[in-house]
């Protein structure tokens, strides 16, 4: 076990060398660079364009470029955002714990509404309840993420209950902390909603999939032919194995933590690093944007080596040798 | 039984977390705000202080408004885009500042000036007593620390600077006294008091990191707010990443109302990042922001909603100054690496003959964009000048929609029509594509419609959308391009601002870039008028010349125009003292604001 951590933890480095390179290289020869939105202000002079380009070393081959930002990257030093003119881990920081607040309580919240959902429509297959699920899941499932989430502005909107996006209210530093963190809670609610709601469909139908599936296997008949009570059979038994294929995709969904959520971030107004990363790419601000690649690439290693770790603990026929 | 009573135990667990934030989220929204105490100025008052026109209002209140994104810097001198020079404008001053009302420049920091006979030597007498936002006096040391130490510093790359040089030579700025400073000219510069008015920055907070050689990165967005000094009616409170820029008043702020009190009356300003429109516009019917620039497309609605609620009013601006306009490439150059030439000759015959682009220019249907895309609420576009500028030459040349003197002028200039194809004088078919980029919705549609109406004077035109980033290395690079429209934002308050486009060495002179020397009479008389308008103080002389330039674009036709949407704002009834002016900043006498509803 401990050798494969390890082993893992090794692979981790030519990866993320392998997909900086590529990424780099698939930015460097898209067409234009940073400076292309100056280009076109009538205000800037060509001196203070040629200075920036020299200074932001974007009149050097793409490949020295790489190599420089290599050199430096191994120093951990990540280079400066030309846009923010600051070390890029300080803008990805500022936004790092919005981001991972609201991931975290999507994460939870559309697993613990998720899997029991799932279990309860597959151990109730064919009842109302699994129908309504069912029709429920689907429906969440044909709904793009951005309809709804100007749905949920509307609904904010028109009801009034709810602040129409953003993640604290205006006047939240004049608040107590009590109120503070209530308030974050309330301008929560909408983007949590909106990402649970197509998460939750998903996770459901294949939970109560692979649950369907162990229900039918020998060992469930030769359980219950030993007299072994239902709710044993079902949690002790059935749920053990069926959550298999569900560890692996959680280990995902911890990558997820955070790149946040781009579309829902945008719509409604959230502070975290899925818009900080399209602005950033959309600008061609390139330091940023290799930054939140490298971020993302390495939580999704990471989240891979914990899922494989958490299949150990749950199945115990997994062994790594 | 039993199964049902493990599983509701344990989702049951789950619900009641998911009831009981619901709850309190719900109870939070109670009693949230907390009671802010009325301003009171306790600091001794500016004894040059600047008296505002408007009428009398009263303290207090919180003004909140929305940027697309975040500022990038808290540094003035490196700002470079709106949704940083948006905020900075409410925290710094300069000498001298331009009313959008009159369009005329009225005193700021320097309460007055003289300019000597030879016109080149000016002399400003600075305001006393006006003190930073932290308290310290401001003098003519700082007015020497900005212009000598940072703006004319060779190792600050800056973009202030283009504007307060004369043929490359910096101004002479001198101390006479701690409020007098005397600035010397190389030579008369007609746009000199408006580019005066950069932002001034305080010596005792700035001269270490000058001194250091790290000024261009202090003041970025992580800097403690309280040192972020300026002279502007507003000093940083707190700058949240991704979220939002708080601003309070500047208590020391120097100018007060006609009753002696100091100025600004509303206590906070607030930005918040809102990237999406659709959401910008809810959060505004919400009451969560107190102004927003209605798009077209959303007039009749928030109309609608403004005759039922009447909280808020609608005011239409006018033509914004968002310009959508195409231009054929002109440049005879060849491409260095391969020696093909960056437009095919034939090409170039074509585009280089003013008669088949003013043909172009007739066959443009401007009013058949306003009534379809742009639902009516748009105007046509005759010339880069707005109208509401006071620059404008009336007397330019329009190109009404005219199918038949389009022919007529492709004829003249040796055109046939044949089999519904126009054919030049060897006998090729008229084609060539026009680019725009990706992602403009109404551009798209506008470049359709441009297509339709030059389909009907024979010739084949294509339409193509690339990448924003692609465009712009056709248009400053590579030059290979047949045709670019694009969409440009200019409210240049002065000619001088134009030059780039309208020199015909100008980085911005889009047809034909960095000539070496003009490339055409009247690109050389354009360069002339031009520069001899830079050259003199005798502000009828000059609109005189620019008026020339701007007759000579629109019989030239570099650039044939299309549309200019109108702007609409919306904004909260409360808010008093509102005054838009006719182009410019609707914010530009902020600081006369007041909130009705607060006492």
């Amino acid at each position: 076990m401990k050798t494969v951590i390890l082993r893992r933890i090794l692979l981790l480095l030519p990866m993320l060398l392998a997909i900086s390179f590529l990424s780099f290289a698939l930015m460097s020869k898209s067409p234009g660079n940073y400076l292309d939105t100056l280009k076109l202000n009538p205000q800037m002079s060509q001196a203070k364009i040629d200075k920036m380009t020299v200074e932001f070393g974007l009149d050097k081959k793409w490949y020295v470029r790489y190599g420089l930002w290599l050199r430096n990257a191994a120093k951990l030093n990540f280079g400066e955002s030309f846009h923010y003119k600051q070390p890029v881990w300080d803008v990805i920081t500022a936004r790092a714990w919005n981001t991972f607040i609201l991931s975290s309580v999507s994460l939870v919240l559309t697993w613990g509404i998720a899997i029991p959902l799932g279990v309860l429509a597959a151990i109730n297959r064919g009842s109302l309840f699994d129908k309504v699920t069912s029709f429920l899941a689907f429906m969440s499932l044909s709904f793009p993420n951005l309809f709804l989430a100007l749905l949920a502005l509307f609904f904010a909107y028109i009801t009034g209950w709810l602040p129409v996006g953003g993640m604290r209210s205006v006047d939240h530093e004049l608040m107590t902390s009590g109120e503070q963190f209530f308030d974050i809670l309330h301008h929560l609610v909408l983007p949590v909603f909106v990402l649970c709601f197509s998460g939750v469909a998903g996770l459901m139908r294949l939970m109560r999939g692979t649950f369907l599936e162990n229900m039918r296997a020998d060992y469930v008949t030769t359980a219950r032919a030993k007299g072994m009570p239902e709710g044993q059979v079902m949690f002790k038994h059935v749920l053990r194995n069926a959550i298999n294929p569900m560890v692996t995709l959680f280990g995902f969904s911890v990558a997820g933590l955070l790149s946040g959520a781009v579309i829902v971030e945008n719509v409604l107004g959230f502070p975290g690093l899925g818009q900080l990363a399209l602005e950033a790419f959309f600008a061609k601000d390139e330091f940023l944007v290799m930054a939140s690649i490298l971020m993302a690439s390495f939580l999704l290693i990471m989240g891979n080596l914990l899922a494989d770790i958490l299949l150990v603990a749950v199945d115990p026929r997994i062994r790594y040798e | 039984m039993r199964l049902w009573s493990v599983i509701a135990g344990k989702s049951g667990m789950h619900l009641g977390i998911f009831l009981f934030t619901g709850l309190a989220l719900l109870v939070s929204n109670c009693g949230k705000r907390a009671a802010r105490e009325p301003f009171v100025d306790r600091n001794p008052p500016v004894q040059d202080a600047d008296v505002a026109p408007d009428p009398v209002g009263h303290y207090g209140g919180v003004f909140k408004d929305n940027s697309t994104s975040d500022p990038k810097t808290f540094n003035p001198i490196m700002a470079e885009e709106t949704s940083s020079t948006q905020i900075l404008g409410f925290i710094f001053s300069g000498l001298t500042r331009l009313n959008p009302k009159t369009q005329k420049v009225e005193p700021a920091l320097a309460k007055s000036w003289e300019v000597a006979a030879d016109q080149k030597t000016w002399t400003f007498h600075l305001r006393q007593g006006v003190r930073w936002n932290d308290g310290q006096p401001f003098t003519a040391d700082d007015v020497l620390f900005t212009f000598n130490e940072i703006i004319y510093n060779p190792k600050v790359i800056n973009g202030v600077i283009d504007l307060l040089q004369v043929d490359g030579k910096n101004f002479k700025v001198e101390k006479i006294d701690d409020f007098t400073v005397r600035i010397t000219t190389p030579d008369v510069y007609a746009p000199f008091l408006i580019f005066i008015g950069t932002d001034i920055l305080p010596k005792h907070k700035l001269k270490k990191a000058v001194d250091a050689g790290v000024f261009e990165s202090t003041w970025s967005v992580s800097t403690d707010p309280k040192e972020i000094v300026g002279t502007g009616p507003y000093k940083i409170m707190k700058f949240y990443s991704g979220q939002r820029t708080v601003l309070e008043r500047n208590p020391y702020y120097w100018r007060v109302d006609t009753a002696g009190k100091r100025l600004p009356y509303i206590d906070h300003i607030i930005f918040s990042v809102v990237s999406d429109a659709n959401a910008m516009l809810l959060r505004f019917l919400a009451g969560e922001s107190d102004m927003y620039g209605v798009r077209p497309e959303e007039v009749a609605m928030v109309r609608d909603i403004q005759v039922k609620r009447k909280d808020f009013e609608v005011v239409d601006r006018g033509p914004s100054t968002s310009r959508s306009f195409f231009w054929f490439n002109l440049n005879p150059g060849k491409n260095k690496n391969t020696g093909a030439p960056f437009v095919p000759s034939q090409k170039l015959a074509w585009f280089s003959n003013v008669k088949f682009r003013q043909a172009v220019a007739h066959a443009v249907n401007k009013q058949g964009i306003i009534d379809t895309i742009m639902l009516g609420q748009a105007a046509p576009l005759h010339s880069m000048e707005g109208e509401a500028s006071k620059w404008y030459n009336p007397a330019i040349k329009k190109y009404e929609y005219d199918l038949e003197r389009s022919r007529a002028l492709l004829v003249e200039a040796g055109f046939t029509f044949k089999d519904s194809k126009l054919l030049d004088e060897k006998g090729n078919v008229v084609s060539f594509t026009i680019f725009s980029n990706k992602g403009n919705n109404t551009r798209e549609q506008m470049g359709l419609i441009v297509v339709e109406d030059l389909k009907k004077l024979g010739m084949a035109v294509d339409f193509r959308l690339i990448d924003f980033n692609a465009l712009v290395q056709k248009i400053s690079d590579t030059y290979d391009y047949d045709c670019i429209m694009l969409g440009l934002t200019s409210g240049a308050p002065d000619p001088a601002s134009g030059l780039s486009v309208y020199m015909s060495n100008g980085r911005m002179h889009q047809w034909y870039p960095r000539q070496p020397k003009p490339a055409t009479p009247w690109e050389a008389e354009i360069d002339v008028l031009m520069q001899s308008q830079l050259k003199t103080l005798d502000e009828t002389k000059r609109k005189q010349m620019f008026d020339r330039v701007q007759l000579i674009m629109t019989e030239q036709m570099p650039y044939i125009y299309l549309v200019t949407p109108r702007t609409y704002v919306a904004y909260r009834s409360k808010i008093k003292n509102i005054d838009f002016p006719p182009q410019g900043s609707e914010q530009w006498n902020f600081d006369s604001w007041y909130m009705e509803d607060v006492q």
